[in-house]
C-alpha cells in the first residue's frame, strides 16, 4: 500500500518539491551548525593560547552568523514538518479511506486522557499532537500520539533532582463503542503490583481492590487484570468472543495494550518506541519505504473498527 | 514477648480476614443469582410487546404466540424456582428464535419500527443473560476453591459450607452472536 501511494503521480511533484526544501535546510543547517562548531574551536584555540579577547572576537565572529543562519532556517524547517503532514500523511490518508483527516496540532486532551482511566497514576507533563479522525460505516473514531509522564523527585548531593517517567509514549484511540453500558470497565497489563492486588481481592476479605472482574479465557487472564464498577457489566461487554479479539489485537501489539470501556466508549492506549508522521531531515523523501511504518501504523489503527467488530450494531445501540 | 503479641494479633487478623472473605463469597454467589434474576425478568418482560406487535402482522404463527405466553405465565408464577426459570427461559428462547425465523414471511412486520427495537432489545437481553450466568459461575468457582483451598476449608468445614454446582453453558453462549445469523437465516 505504502509503495503504491509513493509512486501516485499526484504526489510525486510534492514530494520532489519538499525534496528540495529538505535539501536547502539541511545544508543551511550543517552551514550553521558547522560556523557554530568552527567558533568554539577558534575560542578553545585563543583560551589554551592565553589570547582570550581575541578568541571572543574571533568565536563570535563565526558563532554569530551560524546561530542566524540556524535561526532564518527555523521557520522553513516549522513549514517543511507541516506540509509533510498536511499534504504527505494527509494523502497517505486518504488513500486508505476518504473520510480519514490529520490535525497535526490536535490530540486527545488531557482531561479526557484523565477521563479514560487508562492509567491510574496521573501526568505531571503532557504532550499530545497528530490527531487523526475518521468513520467505518456507523463508527466513528479518532486516535492521536500521547506522551504523558509523571515526576519523581529525590533529595541528592546536589540538590534536589526531578526525574521524569513515561506514563504511556505511544498512540490513544478511542472509538464509539457497539453496545450501551453505564459503568466503568478496565483493562489494564498484568504487572507485579495488579497479580498481587488481585490475589489479595480474591483471597483476603477487606484487603485489595474488590472491582477485580475474574473471566474465564486463560490467555487473556495471563496479559491483563480487569477493573469494573460492576460485574456483569463487564461480562457483557468482555464477550468471550470480544476477549479472543483483544487478545489477537495484543499480539500484534509490540508491548501489552490497556483499554477502557466508559461513557459507551472503548479507549485503547498502544504504548510505542517510535514517534510517527514525522518528516525527515536526513533522509530522502523519494525513497520507496519512506512511509513504510507510519503506514503500517495507519493501517493497524484503522483495522482495530473491523478488528473489534465495532459495527456490528445487533443490541439496542445503533 | 512482644514480638509473640505481635505474631498472634497479626495471625489473628488473618484468620478473621479469611473467615470474613468466605462469608462474602457465599453471600456475593446469592448476589450473582439474584443478578440472573434481574436480566431474566427484563427478558420477560418484553415478551408480551412482542406477541402483540407479531401477533397484528401475522396469520400462522398463533401456535407459537400461545406458546410463548404460556411459558411466560409459568416463568412469573410464584412457584417457579431459579431452576425453572432457567429451564422455562431456554424455552422460550428457542420459541422466540423460531418466530424470528418466521418473520422472513411477514415483510411489513420485518419493517416495523417497533418490532426491529424490540429484536435489538431481545437480543441485547440475551447477551445480559449470558453474562449474568457468566458471573454466578465465576463467583461459584471463587467460592468453591474458597471451601475447597487450604486455609479457608478449615472454617467451611466448620460452618458446614459446601461446594455449589455451576451452570452448565447452553450451547448457543458459546457460539458468537452473529448479526447474518440472526437477520438473515
Amino acid at each position: 500500500m505504502a509503495q503504491d501511494f509513493i509512486s501516485n503521480p499526484q504526489i510525486q511533484p510534492v514530494l520532489a518539491e519538499l525534496e528540495t526544501l529538505r535539501k536547502k535546510i539541511v545544508s543551511k543547517q550543517t552551514q550553521g551548525w558547522g560556523a557554530i562548531a568552527f567558533g568554539i574551536l577558534l575560542l578553545i584555540i585563543a583560551v589554551a593560547y592565553s589570547a582570550v579577547i581575541i578568541g571572543v572576537v574571533v568565536g563570535a565572529a563565526a558563532i554569530i552568523p551560524g546561530v542566524v543562519i540556524l535561526y532564518k532556517i527555523s521557520d522553513e524547517g516549522a513549514l517543511y514538518k507541516s506540509r509533510f503532514k498536511h499534504e504527505i500523511i494527509g494523502a497517505a490518508l486518504s488513500s486508505i479511506d476518504q473520510n480519514l483527516t490529520i490535525n497535526p496540532n490536535n490530540g486527545i486532551a488531557e482531561e479526557e486522557f484523565k477521563f479514560s482511566q487508562l492509567f491510574t497514576q496521573e501526568p505531571d507533563r503532557y504532550h499530545t499532537e497528530d490527531l487523526i479522525t475518521g468513520k467505518i460505516d456507523k463508527t466513528a473514531f479518532y486516535f492521536a500520539e500521547v506522551h504523558a509522564e509523571y515526576k519523581t523527585e529525590t533529595q541528592g548531593k546536589n540538590g534536589r533532582q526531578t526525574h521524569w517517567h513515561d506514563i504511556l509514549k505511544g498512540i490513544v484511540f478511542t472509538a464509539d463503542f457497539n453496545k450501551n453500558f453505564n459503568g466503568i470497565t478496565v483493562i489494564r497489563p498484568k504487572d507485579f503490583g495488579a497479580t498481587l492486588g488481585a490475589w489479595f481481592s480474591k483471597n483476603v476479605y477487606s484487603f485489595g481492590n474488590k472491582n477485580v472482574v475474574e473471566l474465564e479465557n486463560d490467555g487473556f487472564n495471563k496479559n491483563f487484570v480487569v477493573y469494573s464498577t460492576d460485574q456483569i457489566e463487564a461480562r457483557y461487554i468482555l464477550t468471550p468472543a470480544l476477549m479472543e479479539k483483544i487478545n489477537d489485537l495484543n499480539s500484534r501489539s509490540a508491548y501489552t495494550v490497556s483499554l477502557s470501556f466508559i461513557d459507551s466508549r472503548t479507549y485503547i492506549a498502544f504504548p510505542l518506541d517510535h514517534n510517527y508522521f514525522e518528516a525527515p531531515v536526513f533522509k530522502s523523501l523519494l525513497k520507496p519505504d519512506l512511509l513504510k511504518n507510519d503506514m503500517a501504523i495507519l493501517g493497524f489503527m484503522y483495522d482495530i473498527v473491523h478488528e473489534l467488530d465495532l459495527n456490528t450494531r445487533i443490541w439496542t445501540k445503533q | 514477648m512482644i514480638i509473640i503479641a505481635i505474631i498472634a494479633i497479626l495471625v489473628l487478623i488473618f484468620g478473621i480476614s479469611i473467615y470474613n472473605s468466605l462469608i462474602s463469597k457465599k453471600n456475593q454467589v446469592a448476589n450473582a443469582f439474584s443478578g440472573i434474576d434481574v436480566m431474566l425478568k427484563k427478558r420477560f418482560d418484553l415478551l408480551p410487546n412482542l406477541v402483540e406487535t407479531v401477533k397484528q402482522y401475522t396469520q400462522y404463527e398463533g401456535e407459537t404466540l400461545t406458546k410463548i405466553t404460556e411459558l411466560r405465565g409459568k416463568a412469573l408464577s410464584t412457584n417457579a424456582t431459579e431452576g425453572d426459570k432457567l429451564a422455562l427461559d431456554q424455552q422460550i428462547g428457542t420459541a422466540v428464535k423460531g418466530l424470528m425465523v418466521s418473520v422472513e414471511n411477514y415483510p411489513d412486520l420485518k419493517a416495523n419500527t417497533n418490532f426491529l427495537n424490540l429484536q435489538t432489545t431481545w437480543t441485547e437481553s440475551e447477551e445480559q443473560i449470558a453474562a449474568a450466568r457468566r458471573n454466578y459461575n465465576a463467583t461459584v468457582t471463587t467460592y468453591n476453591n474458597a471451601v475447597m483451598m487450604f486455609p479457608s476449608n478449615m472454617f467451611a468445614g466448620m460452618l458446614g459450607y459446601q461446594t455449589m454446582p455451576v451452570l452448565e453453558t447452553a450451547s448457543e453462549e458459546r457460539k458468537n452472536i452473529s448479526a447474518k445469523e440472526l437477520f438473515n437465516s
